[in-house]
């Protein structure tokens, strides 16, 4: 079903899209003397072995709206130029015909630098009408490019980190100010060890059951806390009752027993003493 | 001279009258390069402590003949007990007035419940107490 006569009449302008609309090239060859021109730009374009490579193709037809069939071949060639693969199929076009052209890539293509090459075929042909772009081909890892694959994982894992020391160092900071001991200078000296001990005891516990340690010392009989510290604020009844009814809590509601150790610096002042 | 002394192996008594808790507390001491003594109970404890002047004593509270607490009491009676660092190891819960009382009056290092506490945990308070963690 070919149509005459082409070759003074027949002008084809071959537009190539890469699917995803990075690339575009164009081919024109005229009959009056022949003209090629071939735009192309440089690819950022990538495939991975077995995978698809969606080319759009467009062939225009300005040769007075008689149809022609033309032969579209499809060629992949590798960095040294050597085909590895090609295919071909006719189409007719009377004046423009658009379609996607789905080639697979080999599975065993190697990595590295390819270009995929059409050309026309057509009765009455006056000279070889062809364009071809570049591409890589490149392995893929977890569905990621191999070269992003690094690249993303690379500054995840540098993000990850820096979230990781961020998250450490604020929690860390969070922590020493909830569970730094409490200065109790200015508490009656008679009975400062008591509320260092209490309030050491409360605050251990805290680090251990959260805030539930806090509610517990709440409750207890002789001691009055800050709700949201645990500070010691009075101590109303004998205050080694109020150490004893405290662990006897903790150790109720909690099942936990509770150890205790002093603080040096009031030790050391009462040696002197 | 100093290095003498710094290189010298601290001593340990150990006042418990369990003797799988005793031995554990010796075998583990020994291994960490302490010389350690041994008492069964409150009393032979105190004698112990005033007669070898050890660096620091590990105390149980319950034990026949005296418990622990009178056993401090005592030793923070002598001059040389004032000073000496207690670590009471016990099973007691300090629930009880009057034991707190005491703990607070003879107040040493470490009230330690044992079952919470590892032995290396241990290791680490005793070396901390007498400044020992560059030396070993």
């Amino acid at each position: 079903m070919t149509t005459f006569p082409f070759h003074r009449v027949a002008v084809f302008i071959i537009s190539l899209f890469i699917a995803t609309g990075w690339y575009s090239l164009a081919i024109a060859q005229t009959t009056g003397g022949p003209t090629v021109t071939n735009a192309t730009t440089t690819l950022a374009i990538k495939v991975a072995p077995g995978e698809i490579l969606p080319v759009s193709v467009k062939l225009s037809n300005f040769g007075g709206g008689s149809r022609v069939d033309v032969l579209v071949q499809y060629d992949i060639l590798n960095s040294s130029g050597t085909v590895i693969y090609t295919s071909n199929e006719t189409v007719a076009v009377e004046t423009t015909n658009s379609f996607i052209k789905s080639i697979q890539i080999p599975s065993g293509t190697k990595e590295g630098d390819y270009s995929e090459k059409t050309s026309l075929i057509y009765q009455g042909q006056l000279t070889p009408a062809t364009t071809q772009f570049s591409f890589k081909v490149e392995p893929k890892i977890l569905g990621v490019f191999r070269s992003d694959f690094y690249l993303y994982g690379g500054l995840t894992l540098i993000g990850g980190i820096l979230l990781v020391l961020l998250g450490h160092n604020l929690f860390g900071r969070r922590k020493i100010g909830r569970f730094a001991p409490l200065d109790y200078s200015n508490a009656p000296p008679d009975q400062r060890v008591f509320y260092e001990l209490i309030s050491d005891t409360i605050l251990g516990m805290r680090q251990k059951v959260g805030d539930k340690a806090l509610i517990i010392a709440e409750h207890i009989d002789g001691l009055v806390i800050d709700k949201h510290t645990g500070r010691v604020l009075q101590l109303t009844i004998s205050p080694a009752k109020v150490v004893a009814e405290l662990v006897a809590g903790y150790e109720k509601s909690l099942g936990k027993k509770v150890s205790f150790s002093f603080r040096n610096s009031i030790k050391e002042n009462e040696i002197k003493e | 001279m100093e290095q003498t002394v710094a290189l010298k192996k601290k001593k340990i008594l150990i006042v418990e009258d369990e003797a799988a808790v005793k031995n554990i507390l010796r075998d583990t001491l020994e291994k960490s390069n302490f010389s350690v003594i041994e008492a069964g109970n409150g009393q032979t404890g105190v004698a112990l402590a005033l007669s070898d002047h050890p660096d620091l004593i590990l105390l149980d509270i319950l034990m026949p003949v005296m418990n622990g607490m009178a056993a401090l009491k005592k030793i923070r009676q002598d001059p040389w007990g004032k000073r000496i660092p207690v670590i009471i190891l016990t099973n007691i819960s300090a629930t009880d007035e009057q034991l707190v009382k005491g703990m607070v009056e003879e107040r040493p290092e470490y009230y330690l419940i044992k079952s919470d506490w590892k032995m290396q945990d241990i290791i680490k308070k005793i070396k901390k107490i007498l400044n020992i963690d560059k030396i070993n």
